[in-house]
Protein backbone atom coordinates (compact mmCIF):
# COMPACT_ATOMS: atom_id res chain seq x y z
CA UNK A 1 0.00 0.00 0.00
CA UNK A 2 1.80 3.42 -1.07
CA UNK A 3 2.04 6.06 1.03
CA UNK A 4 1.77 4.33 4.66
CA UNK A 5 3.82 5.49 7.04
CA UNK A 6 5.03 8.24 3.98
CA UNK A 7 4.04 11.58 2.90
CA UNK A 8 0.68 10.37 3.27
CA UNK A 9 -1.91 12.98 2.22
CA UNK A 10 -3.83 9.41 1.76
CA UNK A 11 -7.58 8.62 1.52
CA UNK A 12 -8.51 5.10 2.62
CA UNK A 13 -12.05 4.97 1.87
CA UNK A 14 -13.05 1.87 3.11
CA UNK A 15 -14.70 1.34 -0.51
CA UNK A 16 -11.50 1.29 -1.62
CA UNK A 17 -9.58 -0.65 0.68
CA UNK A 18 -10.34 -4.53 -0.30
CA UNK A 19 -10.71 -5.21 3.71
CA UNK A 20 -12.71 -8.29 5.34
CA UNK A 21 -13.66 -8.77 8.52
CA UNK A 22 -12.43 -11.02 10.18
CA UNK A 23 -12.19 -13.31 13.96
CA UNK A 24 -9.07 -15.12 15.07
CA UNK A 25 -10.16 -18.54 16.35
CA UNK A 26 -7.09 -18.65 18.84
CA UNK A 27 -7.51 -15.57 20.63
CA UNK A 28 -11.13 -14.34 19.95
CA UNK A 29 -9.46 -10.86 18.34
CA UNK A 30 -11.78 -8.79 15.49
CA UNK A 31 -10.09 -7.03 12.73
CA UNK A 32 -10.03 -6.04 9.12
CA UNK A 33 -7.60 -7.83 7.17
CA UNK A 34 -6.30 -7.30 4.07
CA UNK A 35 -4.69 -9.28 1.51
CA UNK A 36 -4.06 -12.53 0.31
CA UNK A 37 -2.87 -14.38 4.05
CA UNK A 38 -4.80 -12.75 6.68
CA UNK A 39 -2.79 -13.09 10.50
CA UNK A 40 -4.17 -12.16 13.85
CA UNK A 41 -2.58 -8.66 14.71
CA UNK A 42 -2.97 -9.69 18.36
CA UNK A 43 -1.32 -13.03 18.76
CA UNK A 44 -0.10 -13.44 14.77
CA UNK A 45 -2.47 -16.99 14.55
CA UNK A 46 -3.06 -17.69 10.72
CA UNK A 47 -6.15 -19.62 11.81
CA UNK A 48 -8.55 -16.93 11.63
CA UNK A 49 -12.17 -16.91 9.88
CA UNK A 50 -14.19 -14.39 8.04
CA UNK A 51 -16.78 -13.36 9.73
CA UNK B 1 17.20 -9.56 -13.58
CA UNK B 2 17.43 -11.16 -10.53
CA UNK B 3 19.51 -9.54 -7.40
CA UNK B 4 20.40 -12.19 -4.80
CA UNK B 5 20.18 -10.44 -1.60
CA UNK B 6 19.95 -12.68 1.65
CA UNK B 7 19.37 -9.73 4.72
CA UNK B 8 20.58 -7.08 2.68
CA UNK B 9 19.38 -4.52 0.72
CA UNK B 10 18.84 -3.40 -2.67
CA UNK B 11 18.74 0.07 -3.16
CA UNK B 12 17.68 1.20 -7.08
CA UNK B 13 18.58 4.45 -7.97
CA UNK B 14 18.06 7.37 -10.40
CA UNK B 15 19.46 11.22 -10.71
CA UNK B 16 16.76 12.59 -8.36
CA UNK B 17 15.12 9.97 -6.15
CA UNK B 18 15.60 6.21 -5.30
CA UNK B 19 13.96 3.31 -3.77
CA UNK B 20 14.92 0.70 -1.24
CA UNK B 21 13.62 -3.08 -1.20
CA UNK B 22 14.26 -6.12 0.95
CA UNK B 23 12.98 -9.59 1.06
CA UNK B 24 11.10 -10.22 4.74
CA UNK B 25 12.68 -12.80 7.01
CA UNK B 26 9.47 -14.18 9.20
CA UNK B 27 5.83 -13.58 8.75
CA UNK B 28 3.94 -11.22 10.79
CA UNK B 29 1.04 -8.82 10.43
CA UNK B 30 1.38 -5.62 9.24
CA UNK B 31 -1.00 -2.62 10.60
CA UNK B 32 -1.85 -0.20 8.73
CA UNK B 33 -3.31 3.04 11.10
CA UNK B 34 -5.85 5.79 9.65
CA UNK B 35 -7.85 8.21 11.41
CA UNK B 36 -10.74 5.16 12.16
CA UNK B 37 -9.83 2.38 11.02
CA UNK B 38 -7.14 -0.20 11.77
CA UNK B 39 -6.37 -2.84 8.47
CA UNK B 40 -4.13 -5.58 9.24
CA UNK B 41 -1.75 -7.24 6.05
CA UNK B 42 -0.52 -10.44 6.87
CA UNK B 43 3.29 -10.47 4.79
CA UNK B 44 5.29 -13.69 4.54
CA UNK B 45 8.81 -14.75 4.32
CA UNK B 46 10.27 -13.31 0.88
CA UNK B 47 7.70 -10.80 0.42
CA UNK B 48 9.21 -7.38 -0.06
CA UNK B 49 9.46 -3.83 1.90
CA UNK B 50 9.72 -1.07 -0.35
CA UNK B 51 10.69 2.17 0.53
CA UNK B 52 10.37 4.89 -1.96
CA UNK B 53 12.08 8.86 -2.55
CA UNK B 54 10.47 10.03 -4.92
CA UNK B 55 11.96 13.58 -4.17
CA UNK B 56 15.05 12.05 -3.09
CA UNK B 57 16.51 12.71 0.18
CA UNK B 58 18.85 10.96 2.80
CA UNK B 59 19.30 7.40 2.27
CA UNK B 60 20.02 6.50 5.91
CA UNK B 61 16.24 7.38 7.39
CA UNK B 62 14.52 4.98 4.57
CA UNK B 63 16.71 2.24 5.52
CA UNK B 64 15.81 2.92 8.91
CA UNK B 65 11.69 3.13 7.71
CA UNK B 66 12.39 -0.31 5.78
CA UNK B 67 13.91 -1.89 9.20
CA UNK B 68 11.30 -0.73 11.25
CA UNK B 69 8.84 -2.36 9.31
CA UNK B 70 10.58 -5.46 8.39
CA UNK B 71 12.43 -6.15 11.55
CA UNK B 72 10.41 -4.36 14.00
CA UNK B 73 7.05 -4.86 12.67
CA UNK B 74 6.05 -1.57 13.47
CA UNK B 75 2.47 -0.35 12.30
CA UNK B 76 1.70 2.53 9.17
CA UNK B 77 0.37 5.57 10.24
CA UNK B 78 -1.83 7.28 7.48
CA UNK B 79 -2.38 10.55 7.71
CA UNK B 80 -5.87 12.31 6.58
CA UNK B 81 -5.96 13.85 3.55
CA UNK B 82 -4.70 17.25 3.24
CA UNK B 83 -2.55 16.71 6.81
CA UNK B 84 -0.30 19.65 7.16
CA UNK B 85 2.38 17.07 8.39
CA UNK B 86 1.96 15.19 5.02
CA UNK B 87 4.90 17.69 3.04
CA UNK B 88 7.68 17.04 5.93
CA UNK B 89 7.55 13.04 5.28
CA UNK B 90 9.92 11.99 2.48
CA UNK B 91 8.95 8.02 2.28
CA UNK B 92 6.48 5.86 1.16
CA UNK B 93 6.13 2.60 1.74
CA UNK B 94 4.56 -0.80 0.07
CA UNK B 95 4.61 -4.02 0.98
CA UNK B 96 4.08 -7.44 -1.15
CA UNK B 97 5.12 -10.04 -3.08
CA UNK B 98 5.64 -7.86 -6.03
CA UNK B 99 5.48 -4.24 -5.99
CA UNK B 100 5.03 -1.76 -9.14
CA UNK B 101 6.67 1.58 -8.94
CA UNK B 102 4.01 4.23 -10.87
CA UNK B 103 4.52 7.87 -11.26
CA UNK B 104 0.55 8.71 -12.69
CA UNK B 105 -0.57 8.03 -9.39
CA UNK B 106 -1.32 10.58 -6.74
CA UNK B 107 0.69 10.20 -3.84
CA UNK B 108 -0.93 8.49 -0.85
CA UNK B 109 -4.04 8.03 -2.74
CA UNK B 110 -4.31 4.79 -3.76
CA UNK B 111 -4.86 1.81 -1.55
CA UNK B 112 -3.66 -0.75 -3.91
CA UNK B 113 -1.22 -2.67 -2.35
CA UNK B 114 1.33 -3.29 -5.56
CA UNK B 115 1.59 -0.18 -6.12
CA UNK B 116 4.25 1.94 -4.95
CA UNK B 117 4.21 5.99 -5.82
CA UNK B 118 7.87 6.68 -7.87
CA UNK B 119 9.51 9.44 -9.42
CA UNK B 120 9.36 9.81 -13.38
CA UNK B 121 12.32 8.05 -13.89
CA UNK B 122 11.87 5.29 -11.70
CA UNK B 123 8.04 4.45 -12.57
CA UNK B 124 7.53 1.08 -14.37
CA UNK B 125 9.65 -0.96 -12.59
CA UNK B 126 8.52 -4.53 -11.16
CA UNK B 127 10.13 -5.41 -8.16
CA UNK B 128 9.42 -9.72 -6.83
CA UNK B 129 10.47 -11.43 -4.51
CA UNK B 130 12.59 -14.26 -5.09
CA UNK B 131 13.74 -17.77 -3.32
CA UNK B 132 17.16 -15.70 -2.28
CA UNK B 133 16.73 -11.81 -3.37
CA UNK B 134 14.52 -9.83 -5.80
CA UNK B 135 13.50 -10.04 -9.41
CA UNK B 136 13.67 -6.57 -11.16
CA UNK B 137 12.31 -6.05 -14.29
CA UNK B 138 11.77 -3.13 -16.47
CA UNK B 139 14.97 -1.28 -15.37
CA UNK B 140 15.73 1.43 -17.51
CA UNK B 141 19.62 1.34 -18.81
CA UNK B 142 20.20 5.06 -17.09
CA UNK B 143 19.26 3.83 -13.42
CA UNK B 144 21.97 1.67 -11.70
CA UNK B 145 21.34 -0.07 -8.83
CA UNK B 146 23.55 -1.15 -5.58
CA UNK B 147 23.43 -4.20 -2.45
CA UNK B 148 23.84 -1.77 0.80
CA UNK B 149 25.00 -4.56 3.07
CA UNK B 150 22.77 -4.55 6.55
CA UNK B 151 25.87 -5.24 8.60
CA UNK B 152 26.59 -1.27 7.63
CA UNK B 153 23.61 0.01 9.79
CA UNK B 154 22.12 -2.80 11.95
Amino acid sequence: MCSVGGPTDIDLPEDRVAAKNYRCKECGERFKGIGKHPMCPSCQSEDVAEI
Amino acid sequence: MNVSLGNDVLMVKGLHSFLLAASVNEAFPLCIESSDQEYCQGVRPGDLVVVSAPGSGPVEPALMLLELVRTYHLPLIVLPKNHPGSKRIPYVVSVGPEIQTNCSIVRGTHPEQHLVCSSDELAGLTLAGTTDGIAIDNLPAAISYEVIKTEKYC
